[in-house]
């Protein structure tokens, strides 16, 4: 919507997509009619109150759901086409995601948590996930507590973990869903910070759903939603 | 697939999940431990039953034909088959046999028995055991020697003398040490005899517990009708055993109807026995095998609530790049694991059991129930644990993750 940099090819685009659930005998039109373009070097935030259908956007563009209606494309690849391994491999390769309450795996340490997606790699990993793992969390200040389960640090902290998780992979996408939502007013914007240091350092293409407007605002691109359908602005 | 490099983390995971539910693992594989302890205690103790009674016929040496009442063993046609006296029907033989069969050249031995359950006095004592009367070559075939004293002659058949040769565990409850009976007088139906000699042991419940006695010295009370259960005949090379049983056969065919009688070797009887067997201890090893179903029931139940309880870790692996094989793999691995410990453990209980009966039972662990033992909780494993994983790896992922 509005601000498609013309010329360049999108890595997701979405033509007239709509997601209808049902709930026993209704019908509910999660998302209605919606088509989008994401481009390479994307920091777009997606506003919209709880129940306007921003997370199924997300997860629509994540891989996690498919449309009802209309068509996905990944890299020009109509995501219709793929069987469910092929999109297993593309979460694991393309799209990293953070999530409001963090998806940390409390059975596993946090060095384990930031290695899982390196376990279902289908082709030979380009680096070594270990010294990457541990790369990354000393990058991101929380190397000493690498061997704890994440029940046992701070929601900040377990932040940063799921973060590295989201990027050991090296995604061309991160997704993020209410990213800051289980967080202070202090670590909040540091996990942002965080967010959009990776942008500016790896081009990594970052979509933030939010329902905080000044949270959105970060972003350069805002797309806003209402009843499952994209606004010209936030209502 | 990936398996092979990330059958760590499957192996990782599953114990990091063990660990947290211990009691309830230990449960689970308890009902597994419990049915292949079953399974494995029942080969083994068939197996041991199966080595005793092939020790138990070699004793009675080799070259043995048995001459047996009724068309039991080693009929081809079938038939009812038992073993014991009376369990047979047929004919019973007498002395006109035993001359007739006297006549085949090929035969050193020709040993009647007549064998009875009775109790026997002696030394203040009663026991319940058996008169085996037979006549002298009954040593040699048997392959019996004495402990103490002697065994009895053919001038002691022929004399009629009324000695006795008793069996180990007989003489030992009677005179409370075997060897001592030797000279002492017992009583057998009021008929005094005199042992003149104990045999050493031999293991076999029925020659232990005998007093054998020269069989024309039982004739009139204790064997009113003169008659013999069997007649062994001890061929003198094991060329000679098919010729000697068909003229054994054709010799007995002139006064008896061919289903009156049967003539066989040992090896013909000990097979018989082990299918009898077999069929026995494979209808124990079936319904032990209830409890293995049983368990393998235990662990569907526990890896369903498992799959419940781990929906929402499902969803993370599921986004994280996880594919429904990568998921099935890992609950099918957790049910394998799970069924396969049980196993060993209950092949480790087992092995224990064999050791400590050993000494009175001759039970045995052999590659078999080892083999079962792994592949069978392996299989349950796989089998029960399936159909959880299946369910685990059908979860839409966006479900899974929403899950709380």
């Amino acid at each position: 919507m509005g601000n498609d940099s013309p010329g360049k090819k999108p890595i997701i685009k979405l033509t007239a997509v709509s997601k209808t659930y049902h709930l026993g005998e209704e019908t509910v039109k999660a998302i209605q009619d919606v088509s989008l373009e994401v481009y390479k070097k994307d920091y777009i935030s997606i506003l919209g109150a709880s129940g306007s259908g921003k997370s199924t956007l997300m997860y629509l563009i994540g891989l996690l759901e498919t449309p009802s209606q209309g068509k996905i494309f990944l890299n020009n690849k109509n995501i219709a086409q793929l069987t469910d391994t092929q999109l297993s491999e593309l979460r694991n390769e393309t799209v990293g995601f953070v999530f409001q309450s963090f998806n940390l795996i409390n059975k596993f340490t946090v060095l384990e948590n930031v290695l899982l997606p390196t376990k279902y790699a289908k082709t030979k990993l380009k680096f070594n996930p270990l010294s990457k793992a541990k790369k990354l969390l000393k990058e991101f200040g929380i190397y000493d507590r690498k061997d704890f389960f994440p029940n046992k640090i701070s929601g900040g902290q377990q932040q940063r973990v799921a973060i590295a998780r989201a990027i050991i992979m090296n995604p061309e996408i991160i997704l993020a869903d209410e990213p800051t939502g289980n967080l202070d007013s202090k670590t909040g914007p540091e996990i942002l910070s965080l967010l959009e240091k990776l942008h500016q350092q790896f081009h990594t293409t970052i979509i933030m759903v939010t329902h905080e407007k000044n949270i959105a605002q970060r972003a350069k691109r805002h797309i806003y939603i209402k009843d499952g359908q994209l606004t010209k602005k936030y209502l | 697939m990936k398996i092979k490099g990330n059958l760590n983390h499957l192996l990782n995971t599953a114990f990091s999940n063990f660990k947290r539910n211990k009691a309830r693992t230990i449960l689970t594989s308890l009902g597994i431990m419990i049915g292949v302890l079953s399974v494995v205690l029942l080969i083994a103790l068939g197996v041991g039953l199966k080595n005793y009674l092939k020790e138990q016929f070699e004793n009675l040496g080799a070259n043995l034909i048995m001459i047996f009442p009724g068309s039991g063993f080693g009929d081809s046609e079938g038939g009812a088959s038992g073993f014991g006296p009376g369990m047979m029907g047929g004919t019973d033989f007498d002395e006109k046999d035993v001359k007739n069969l006297q006549k085949i050249p090929e035969a050193d031995y020709v040993v009647p028995v007549f064998f009875k359950s009775l109790t026997i006095e002696g030394g203040g004592e009663k026991f319940t055991g058996y008169v085996e009367a037979s006549n002298e070559e009954i040593f040699e075939v048997m392959n019996l020697t004495p402990i103490a004293g002697r065994v009895f002659t053919k001038s002691d058949v022929q004399r009629k003398t009324k000695n006795a040769v008793l069996g180990y565990v007989i003489a030992e409850n009677l005179f409370t040490e075997a060897t001592r009976a030797v000279g002492k007088t017992i009583k057998i139906s009021n008929q005094r005899f005199k042992v003149i000699g104990v045999i050493e042991k031999k293991g076999d419940r029925e020659l232990d517990n005998s007093a054998v006695l020269p069989y024309k010295s039982t004739f009139g009370n204790l064997n009113p009708n003169k008659t013999f259960f069997t007649i062994y005949l001890g061929v003198n090379s094991e060329d000679n055993i098919e010729t000697v049983k068909q003229k054994a056969e054709k010799i007995l065919l002139k006064r008896y109807e061919k289903d009156e009688f049967s003539v066989t070797e040992q090896a013909e009887i000990l097979s018989t026995v082990n299918q009898i067997f077999d069929i026995v201890n494979g209808i124990l090893i079936a319904i032990g095998s209830i409890s293995l179903v049983v368990g393998g029931i235990g662990i569907m139940n526990i890896m369903y609530a498992t799959v419940t309880e781990r929906t929402k870790e499902i969803g993370i692996r599921r986004a994280i790049g996880a594919t429904q094989d990568d998921i099935l793999f890992q609950f099918l691995s957790e049910a394998v694991v799970l069924s396969v410990s049980g196993g060993l453990l209950g092949l480790l209980l087992a092995s224990l059991i064999v050791l400590a009966i050993r000494s009175f039972f001759p039970a045995a662990i052999n590659l078999l129930a080892v083999t079962v033992a792994f592949f069978v909780s392996s299989i349950i494993g796989i089998f029960f644990g399936v159909f959880p994983a299946r369910r685990a790896a059908k979860l839409t992922p966006l479900e899974a993750i929403r899950y709380e």
